[in-house]
């Protein structure tokens, strides 16, 4: 169910499939908290938390419990679906940026996420974060140090940067 | 039938370790630096195709290369094959990368951008100052036969590293990163690979994109933000064996002013150190994430952020974070 709720909130599903999906998450409360959870993820991608979050250690507890989603993502195409896209990215990217938490800076606040694969031993990433600040934008800073713009991120520049034509 | 195929390929490797180095044409011997050189040489001059996959942390990204050098010209073309679509046309040093729904052409000059099998940017002299280079086990991979060249590092201030290079051409088909602990934090490594006429490159490396899209917008801001300037601040205390590759002022979203850049590198792991203002609502403590090898430290200094990424241990960011004053 985690999968279709996180597709769901990809926009990567059919309106009957969405339907079905929705009626599922709505009937369960570890479910609808899933839902809260992705999203809360998604609003600290974005540097908004922690606006809605009013469980941070239930959320940090499930954070803990949230292995790292590997699996190979379906191609997006709409544009719900890219509306949606930073927030669900961050459920298979949780490892890299999960800035919720933290103990006043002083330290790491310890190993979020576990990760594994066949290739890779597990290793944990861990996260410092002053309380009551919002996340810094890691991508950003990722995307200029390794010079290669993704694409949502040049739609940015894009609106910004008058381009001229060649 | 499996089973025992395997186990008599494994009594042939101890042999196999020991004809490799002798017996491949070209191969230098048994001095590492000269199979360091030889490594990152081909990766420049060499013609070859493939696919790779590229582990980092809790990342996993999968890219077509196609590489080609054409009258001392190196053509490269990166197609990550995850995600949205596009891909980045690399001429020596001028960079266009094709977004087919943006219809957008970004042209940028390279500064940090490598892409594998080239990760090595400095001298084999300049990596050997900070890393010892040991030559390490044979093995078949994709069915070449490859040499490992180890790097460990002399200080715990940058990750150790192994990359596996093809006998006859020096080329590396595999790469890994290790932490403090010997685990594998990155990897590298080609899935399918060709090289020379095998690769069956034509010889004008293009986009695939190019003929989808009849009029492209071309955006050369990044090309100009990439000009070196002085942006009046400097790391008065970088670490050993680093040095500053470029000063640059680069254009960030969502930033009213360009944000000073100041590249480092140890000739194998590099960093940038990014400073701007500390707009409001300002930060007022440190903050840090590690994940594989990038490391993020955030320092507000009163007015200025200061904030470093790199592939470094999460020590070597803060120390960076720390020594970042303004020019004198």
């Amino acid at each position: 169910m985690t999968q279709e709720i996180s597709s769901l909130m990809d926009g990567e599903l059919g309106a009957q499939e969405a339907g079905i999906a929705v009626q599922a998450c709505c009937a369960s409360e570890e479910r609808k908290e899933t839902w809260y959870l992705y999203h809360v993820i998604g609003d600290a991608m974005r540097g908004q938390a922690p606006r809605r979050l009013a469980f941070p250690t239930q959320v940090i507890d499930s954070l803990k419990a949230q292995p790292t989603v590997l699996a190979p993502r379906r191609p997006l195409s709409t544009t719900l679906a890219r509306v949606a896209f930073a927030a669900a990215a961050s459920v298979a990217t949780i490892g890299v940026v999960g800035w919720i938490g933290g103990q006043g800076g002083q330290g790491p606040a310890g190993p979020m996420v576990a990760k594994s694969d066949s290739n890779l031993q597990p290793v944990a990433s861990t996260t410092t974060l002053p309380a009551a600040q919002p996340a810094p934008d890691l991508q950003q800073y990722l995307v200029a140090h390794r010079q290669i713009p993704s694409p949502e991120f040049y739609r940015q520049v894009d609106n910004r940067v008058p381009a001229r034509a060649r | 039938m499996r089973v025992a195929a395997v186990a008599s390929g494994r009594r042939l490797i101890p042999a196999l370790a020991l004809g490799v180095a002798c017996a491949a044409q070209g191969a230098p011997g048994n001095d590492p630096l000269a199979w360091l050189q030889r490594a990152m040489q081909a990766a420049r001059t060499a013609t070859y195709s493939g696919t790779y996959v590229h582990s980092n942390g809790g990342r996993t990204s999968t890219v077509r290369i196609t590489h080609a050098n054409v009258g001392k010209e190196e053509q490269e073309r990166i197609e990550p094959l995850d995600g949205m679509p596009y891909d980045i046309v690399r001429r020596n040093d001028d960079m266009f990368c094709y977004f087919p729904d943006a219809k957008t052409v970004r042209v940028d000059r390279r500064v940090t951008a490598r892409f594998f099998p080239a990760i090595i940017e400095g001298t084999p002299e300049a990596v050997a100052s900070s890393y010892e280079v040991k030559l390490g086990r044979a093995e078949n991979v994709l069915e070449y036969n490859c040499q490992w060249i180890q790097l460990e590092p002399r200080d715990a201030l940058r990750f150790p590293q192994a990359l596996c290079s093809e006998v006859n051409s020096g080329l590396v088909l595999r790469a890994k990163t290790f932490n403090a602990q010997r685990q594998v934090i990155e990897q590298y490594t080609f899935t399918d690979f060709k090289m020379g006429s095998g690769a069956a490159v034509r010889p004008d490396v293009k986009s695939i994109f190019e003929a989808r899209v009849k009029r492209w917008i071309t955006d050369s801001q990044p090309r100009d933000e990439a000009k070196s300037v002085d942006t009046g601040w400097a790391v008065s205390d970088p670490p050993p064996g680093f040095r500053k590759l470029a000063e640059l002022k680069r254009n960030l979203p969502g930033r009213p002013a360009p944000v000073s850049q100041l590249v480092f590198s140890d000739g194998v792991a590099s960093l940038s150190v990014f400073v701007e203002p500390n707009s409001p609502p300002p930060r007022t403590a440190d903050a840090s994430s590690e994940d594989g090898t990038t490391a993020f430290y955030v320092r507000p200094m009163g007015e200025t952020l200061v904030t470093v990424l790199g592939e470094v241990p999460l020590g070597t960011a803060e120390r960076f974070a720390r020594s970042v004053a303004r020019r004198p």
